[in-house]
């Protein structure tokens, strides 16, 4: 029953990248669309807009749900709460502010993606600093300083968007608050592509020990996990998966908080089958959600965070609220 | 210098929030059931978590095998010491038998991801031997507290270490579950294990246990075969209460002396 639903998912990926790459803007035929993805050094428009415009936008999609969508699932098998955010990790709070902050003053945009990074980064080790107790993390603290800070951090924001009342700077800002891939391409997939490699990396190492940590973080560490080590590996995972995506797509809010919801309900709750589930699900709700914003109210683009709070609001409350039993005993 | 045995506790003293609970505590432990009695908050789970590694003691070594347990990975701890404590909530969803295969952990490397035989047999066995073998397919979250404490065995069990510890592990266990629980430590003791149980009740410490250790004042107050460490005098020292000890055939019994109490 499991590997069924676990083929099901992965036939979802692929099927969702033809249709990415087979809806925008400017309409291609099947012939036209197959020919240009099968001979990618021919040239010609149709070459130009699969390779250089549809084929980059599917991968930067599916590398956004996949990294959030791990994210999630990371922390809230760390913080043992069902209910966590990526952006929990203050990654986004801090992007978002030094991002509005640059535009208010007037800083060249070239500089604008890497302070978002570093001032997301910052953040982050601001949050889990605030979260130490001795040497472990405590997931409440965790919950509470990152709450906290990412209230305070917004308000910052509505303050910049405030100030600078319909300006082009204060629509910027909006534009990166409502998440979105327009105008991204390969330069920006090949930046944020290594973090979250690398934190799927540490992902995938830390399963097993994830898989005993489910029993309590005492018993875990009487059975042999290294449990503040676990803590921080993961949190720094998460980190990097975390500020990938904001790097590529702002503000997507709910993939990390609904996907691993529904990994769980298909293939059940060990991470050995939930974080690649979790992955590939992410991978092909962003991609479709993005082949959706592109083309339901075309040529304009419906921010994509906008669309996935219409759609992940409502299945994350159905999806929590029939679950019922408490997720701990 | 203590005698050496499986557990060597030498000069260990330990303190929590700043208050000294006990200090100079110098014991060893061989192969058998040991039950550590005393009122509460007088250090004896402290002491448990100080022998398993999880606590560092404020000073003194403690040795497993001639080994400082401080100065173990935290998987050779695994593989030598099961720490048993039955508050923590856990993952409701889990079945049984995914939380008793946790007991493997210490014994694979990272990247070994799937079940060797040996693993399949130590926790079929473990299962079997705490009678949860019916519940194997069951979340925990559909147990009892009773059932689920039998989880927690279970997985001690599992984890095939010379050294069990348990906190009350008799604690949300009806009498028959209870003896049975306790019948299976001494099964496990005659395998050749030091088990270490906190146990409340004198009545199942005498009955159960090889050797008494009766913690108080910040030290062992008595140490020994049940029927020479649990005394009228090392009972009114170590709970202030008046206790009749009536040496049966079955065992010892243990009544208040109304009225009596120590102040």
């Amino acid at each position: 029953m499991r590997a069924v639903r676990f083929a099901i998912l992965a036939a979802l990926v692929p099927l969702a990248v033809l249709i990415g790459i087979a809806f925008g803007g400017a309409p291609l035929d099947g012939a036209t669309l197959l020919h240009a993805l099968f001979h990618p050094r021919e040239g010609g428009d149709a070459v130009t807009i699969v390779w250089q415009l549809r084929v980059p936008r599917v991968a930067i999609a599916a590398t956004v749900g996949a990294a959030l969508a791990l994210a999630g699932a990371l922390l809230q098998a760390l913080l043992r709460n069902p209910i966590v955010d990526p952006y929990l990790t203050g990654i986004s709070s801090g992007a978002g502010a030094s991002i509005a902050i640059a535009a208010t003053v007037g800083a060249a945009p070239a500089v604008i993606p890497p302070l978002g990074f570093l001032s997301g980064l910052a953040t982050a080790i601001l949050v889990a600093v605030l979260a130490r107790r001795g040497p472990r993390l405590d997931p409440e603290r965790l919950v509470l300083a990152g709450v906290s800070l990412s209230a305070l951090l917004s308000a910052v924001v509505t303050l910049a968007i405030e100030r600078l009342a319909r300006g082009t700077a204060s629509e910027a800002i909006l534009a990166w608050l409502a998440g979105s891939l327009a105008g991204r391409g390969w330069p920006e997939l090949a930046a944020a592509a290594p973090e979250a490699l690398l934190g799927l990396i540490i992902a995938v190492a830390a399963i097993p020990a994830l898989n005993v940590l489910r029993l309590g973080e005492a018993r875990a560490a009487s059975l042999g996990v290294d449990v503040a080590r676990l803590q921080w590996a993961l949190l720094i995972a998460a980190t990097l998966l975390t500020a990938a995506a904001v790097a590529l797509a702002g503000l997507v809010g709910f993939v990390g908080l609904v996907i691993p919801h529904l990994a769980r309900r298909l293939v059940g709750p060990d991470l050995r089958a939930l974080i690649p589930a979790s992955l590939l699900a992410g991978a092909a709700l962003v991609v479709l959600a993005d082949a959706l914003a592109r083309t339901v109210a075309a040529p304009a683009e419906i921010p994509l965070g906008v669309l996935l709070a219409f759609i992940g609001v409502p299945t994350f409350l159905v999806l929590y609220l029939r679950g019922g039993a408490r997720a701990y005993a | 210098m203590p005698e050496s045995g499986i557990v060597a506790l030498d000069g260990i003293a330990i303190a929590r929030g700043g208050r000294v609970l006990l200090h100079n505590v110098n014991v060893a432990f061989r192969v058998g059931v040991v039950a550590v009695v005393g009122a509460n908050g007088v250090g004896k789970t402290s002491l448990l978590r100080t022998i398993a590694g999880a606590l560092a003691p404020t000073a003194g070594t403690v040795r497993v095998r001639g080994v400082d347990v401080r100065a173990l990975t935290a998987r050779e701890r695994a593989r030598s010491i099961a720490l048993v404590e039955g508050n923590e909530p856990a993952f409701a969803a889990l079945t049984v038998e995914d939380a008793v295969a946790a007991a493997r952990f210490p014994y694979h490397r990272w990247w070994e991801w799937d079940p060797t035989a040996e693993d399949e047999a130590a926790v079929d066995d473990a299962l079997g031997r705490t009678a949860l073998t019916a519940f194997r397919a069951r979340e925990l979250g559909t147990l009892s507290a009773g059932e689920r404490q039998r989880v927690w065995i279970a997985l001690a069990l599992a984890q095939r270490a010379p050294v069990v510890l348990l906190d009350e592990p008799t604690a949300h266990l009806d009498l028959k579950a209870s003896v049975q629980t306790l019948q299976l430590l001494r099964d496990v003791a005659a395998g050749g294990a030091l088990v270490i149980a906190v146990l409340h009740q004198l009545e199942e410490a005498a009955a159960f246990a090889d050797r008494v250790v009766v913690l108080g004042g910040g030290g062992v107050i008595a140490d020994g075969a049940p029927a020479a460490a649990l005394t009228t005098g090392t009972i009114a020292d170590a709970f202030g209460v008046d206790v009749v000890v009536e040496r049966r055939p079955e065992g010892l019994a243990f009544h208040r002396r109304a009225g009596a109490d120590a102040p």
